[in-house]
């Protein structure tokens, strides 16, 4: 593997990524990338969605926020979407977490989406890679711990009933 | 959206009942801008338009929610990722439907409750027009400025 964890400072092993991936196509590349041995960069970890379509903003912002140098979804191909159009709505939320990500000065390039199939498990590999190496090329992400409050988990449906509750 | 006959028929039983009046059917809408999620619900259902999903999205929503709503778990989470303040409204996708900014036009208000009903969020509260002094003006210091937006 001559990507760029390899020659890059041990500072760079440290970046973490977290991806999210579509169970029936980039999940399915991944594994058959694994079958085959070849070799991810250490700084990614991968989450099974069902659909890309299950990725809300909140998820991709609390993984940044939370420690995460970098985020990426990984789904299939356009219009080969097993759920019909879940990654269309994914390319969507992902391209307003980029705006939201530059309104407030952070790189937009944290946050990506790639598109795979699941006979393409190079493709996934690539993807990865070029994620590590946009990655490692960007300073660590500082967060202020001030100013935002830690949601537990699986709060993405309990802020609502909470507030109703108050109101 | 033309009224129906009967529509036409209520609105005529209503004093003072014009379509484009402020107190056309009298209820006093008040929308907690903290609960709301963005949906564009109360926009679909509004008769006079005087609701209207908003094509942006200002981030300093997000910021400004209490942490315990739902927008308050993302602007929480941008909070801590900011390196200076928001630049400004930035444009929603289409396919995103809620995280957007409703635009609503006060002098447009009918006060007919319908998008206090379809809301989701709970997020709109239609008072009833017999309501006295006393209340409204109580609502009214509840609702900052800013959801007249």
């Amino acid at each position: 593997m001559a990507g760029a964890a390899s020659t890059a400072p041990a500072s760079a092993a440290d970046r973490k990524i977290v991806a999210f991936c579509c169970r029936e196509c980039a999940y399915a590349a991944a594994d058959a990338s694994a079958n085959a041995r070849t070799p991810l960069p250490p700084t990614v970890r991968l989450v099974l969605v069902p659909c890309t379509g299950r990725v809300s903003p909140l998820h991709l912002l609390s993984v940044l926020a939370e420690g995460a140098d970098g985020v990426m979804v990984a789904g299939c191909l356009l219009g080969q979407c097993h759920y019909r159009e879940g990654n269309f709505n994914a390319v969507d939320r992902v391209a307003f977490v980029q705006r939201l990500l530059k309104s407030v000065g952070v790189e937009p390039e944290r946050c990506q989406m790639f598109t795979m199939s699941a006979g393409e498990p190079p493709k996934f590999v690539a993807a990865v890679r070029e994620m590590d190496r946009v990655i490692c090329g960007l300073p660590p992400l500082p967060r202020s711990e001030a100013g935002g409050t830690r949601q537990a988990p699986l709060a993405v449906d309990a802020p609502l009933t909470a507030a109703r509750g108050a109101a | 959206m033309p009224l129906t006959h009967r529509g036409r028929e209520i609105l005529s039983r209503v004093p003072g009942g014009t379509l484009q009046s402020t107190v056309g059917v009298g209820c006093e809408i008040v929308r907690h801008e903290e609960l709301c999620v963005g949906c564009g619900k109360c926009a679909a259902n509004c008769p006079s338009g005087a609701s209207e999903r908003g094509d942006f999205f200002d981030v300093n929503q997000l910021l400004d929610a209490p942490a315990d709503s739902r927008r308050g778990a993302l602007g929480g989470a941008l909070r801590r990722l900011m390196r200076h303040e928001p630049d400004g409204p930035v444009e929603v996708p289409e396919r995103v439907t809620v995280y957007r900014t409703i635009i609503y036009h006060d002098e447009k208000c009918l006060g007919c409750g319908t998008c206090a009903r379809g809301c989701p969020a709970e997020a709109i509260e239609a008072r009833p027009p017999q309501a006295d002094a006393a209340p409204s003006t109580a609502s009214a210091a509840a609702a900052p400025e800013g959801l007249r937006a």
